[in-house]
């Protein structure tokens, strides 16, 4: 099996992240100023890649200091609100030997839900009398506050949840967790994938996605459904249409987390006009093909 | 997708703003001005039809940047999607030859993370020379903080991208598309495409539950003075924007009111604009006569055709105008 996004080395990858980390120890997806997203996923890969210096490890601190006094963290601290990079901060910061304490950041998420699954929300379609669509009975996270829960964020939250528990932050997580299987257990499209959020809309089918299918088979580690093995087929399936790095190392993890590799040549993903996302995504993957993989603590 | 916003919902929203939106504010001065170019195939030189419309419009954009802005959405082989890259060559090349300082192209699709990917399965790449470096992706870009002056949403504010911002002329060069939650997407709803990701998710699910009619009012408040360039060769019908059908109609439509020319679009594809939310939230604010359009080229009856309304929107059909509208 060829190299994941063969034609650039690991070296090369973990010097292209380093090279891109701002004064302030942040990182940015356009190289400018310094966004949550970003920063996380590059620690991340640089940790996975055991390639932390000291000069990176200023990005923890960056973190640290940009978490908001609610316990979340904004997209860019600009923004005067905590959204779904909460979860990939967690991810990045449960790097690090305590740290920083993560429990004000478990608790914010533990208090997130998708809108959708909440009484008030509930009470207001009965009251227009709009009838609930397939699986919006369980609870997920948005990606904002206020608004519907969705795959990817679910996904990120119920792995950054589980990391966090790992490292002794673990009070009411494992409800939450659950209830986030179940809800992207219960939004599987047909085909057997996911896509972003339900299954079908307006009674249409939905069709799935090979990168919201890879986190979904993350963040379902361990699960024995018969979905899930549906699911694995379908990501196999989608592994050999890929042409991008990012939505290709996203099934890469998720067939990885239920011990399976891509089946089909994988030679057509490209590694084109790369942005920080995508480079951080190769180096995960590849730590996952070399059973790596704690960083995500799921796999 | 998720369906957090029904119909019903949208009718409950704009029967709100009916009795307590913002005031009319009437417009002074010419009528708005839309051509509309019959263009068959993508294969014709659609640069000279834009430039044509440009001059018509008598756009001056030298020395000036310009950000072509089109409707990446999904990709799929058998559907008619998203902006055809003919037409926004033509655009690059048409805004070029006027001697546009910067022609960028900028987008931020909804559903889709990986923009390039699906600018790339969309045939972009392949259309221009080095795409990659007129490009910008608008879901990873820096962002500014925008008061939303006397918001028709709940929204007071919205981060958007500084390339959007600091554009001397954005374009929006849409689909003609029906729409399975506001009856038709054009140049107004082509703008959630500037709302980035990394700020609001994928898809941008806060405009959806801060009401989508009146979120297209709203950045069309942001950008009021946008032109805008409808590739209406090729567009989509039935469930829209994503899962409907091809539907021809052959022609381009332009002209620097987008309440009028999605107006005059809704009116080829033989739907109500009366009857579309966000059209009249936003003519409310700018005061646009949908009665009192100047159409430029061929007549409205002369191009119409019907575009397949799923059942929720039947009530948007415009009787056939043999008359014509113009």
């Amino acid at each position: 099996m060829p190299e994941l996004c063969g034609g650039v080395s690991t070296a090369e990858l973990i010097a292209s992240i380093g090279s891109a980390q701002n004064a302030d120890g942040g990182w940015g997806y356009t190289g400018r100023s310094s966004w949550t997203e970003p920063t996380a996923f590059a620690l991340l890969a640089l940790s996975a890649s055991g390639a932390l210096s000291e000069r990176s490890r200023q990005g923890f601190r960056w973190l640290a200091r940009t978490e908001r006094r609610e316990g979340g963290w904004a997209p860019v601290p600009s923004v005067s609100e905590s959204t779904w990079v909460t979860a990939p901060a967690v991810l990045a910061l449960a790097e690090t030997e305590s740290a920083h304490n993560l429990q004000p950041a478990v608790d914010w998420l533990l208090r997130q839900t998708g809108e959708e699954s909440t009484l008030v929300d509930r009470v207001r379609r009965v009251l227009l009398g709009t009838k609930m669509e397939v699986g919006e009975g369980t609870s997920g996270w948005p990606w904002l506050a206020g608004t519907a829960g969705w795959v990817m964020p679910t996904a990120l939250t119920i792995l950054a949840l589980e990391k966090a528990q790992r490292r002794g932050h673990a009070a009411g997580t494992q409800k939450r967790v659950q209830q986030g299987r179940e809800f992207l257990l219960a939004r599987i499209c047909d085909d057997g994938g996911w896509n972003y959020g339900a299954s079908q809309a307006l009674g249409y089918q939905a069709h799935s996605y090979p990168d919201t299918t890879g986190m979904a088979l993350l963040a379902l580690h361990g699960s024995s459904s018969p979905k899930v093995t549906a699911a694995l087929a379908k990501a196999q399936e989608q592994v050999g249409l890929c042409r991008s790095a990012q939505t290709l190392c996203w099934l890469y993890m998720g067939l990885a987390a239920h011990g399976r590799r891509p089946s089909a040549d994988t030679g057509n993903c490209r590694l084109d006009n790369p942005n920080l996302i995508d480079r951080a995504l190769v180096l995960l993957a590849r730590a996952a093909e070399q059973s790596r993989p704690s960083v995500w603590g799921a796999v | 997708m998720n369906r957090t916003l029904r119909r019903r919902d949208l009718l409950a929203g704009g029967l709100a703003y009916g009795l307590a939106g913002p005031s009319c504010s009437r417009r002074a001065g010419p009528p708005p001005r839309v051509s509309i170019i019959r263009a068959g195939t993508y294969e014709e030189d659609l640069t000279l039809k834009v430039l044509g419309i440009l001059r018509e419009h008598r756009i001056d954009v030298r020395g000036k940047r310009v950000v072509l802005k089109p409707n990446l959405v999904e990709f799929d082989p058998g559907r008619s999607i998203n902006t055809h890259p003919a037409v926004v060559h033509a655009a690059f090349e048409a805004f070029r030859a006027s001697g546009a300082a910067e022609v960028r192209i900028a987008e931020g699709p909804g559903h889709r993370r990986n923009t390039w990917e699906l600018a790339d399965a969309a045939g972009f790449p392949a259309a221009f020379r080095n795409f990659q470096s007129i490009f910008t992706d608008l879901n990873l870009d820096e962002v500014s903080r925008v008061a939303l002056h006397r918001p028709f949403s709940r929204l007071s504010e919205l981060y958007l991208p500084q390339t959007a911002l600091g554009a001397d002329l954005l374009v929006s060069l849409p689909k003609m598309k029906t729409h399975h939650w506001v009856g038709a997407t054009l140049s107004m709803k082509n703008l959630f495409g500037l709302v980035p990701g990394s700020v609001y998710g994928w898809p941008k699910n806060v405009l959806h539950w801060a009401g989508i009619d009146e979120c297209i009012a709203d950045l069309h408040g942001v950008f009021p003075k946008h032109f805008c360039l409808v590739d209406g060769i090729v567009g989509m019908d039935g469930n829209g924007p994503i899962q409907g059908n091809q539907k021809t109609a052959g022609v381009l439509v332009a002209g620097d009111d987008a309440v009028a020319v999605d107006a005059t679009c809704c009116r080829i594809m033989r739907l109500d604009p009366d009857k579309i939310g966000y059209l009249q939230l936003a003519r409310s604010r700018s005061g646009t006569d949908l009665t009192n359009i100047r159409q430029i080229g061929e007549s409205i009856s002369s191009v119409q055709t019907a575009f397949e309304l799923i059942p929720e929107w039947k009530a948007l059909r415009l009787p056939a105008t043999p008359g014509g509208l113009s």
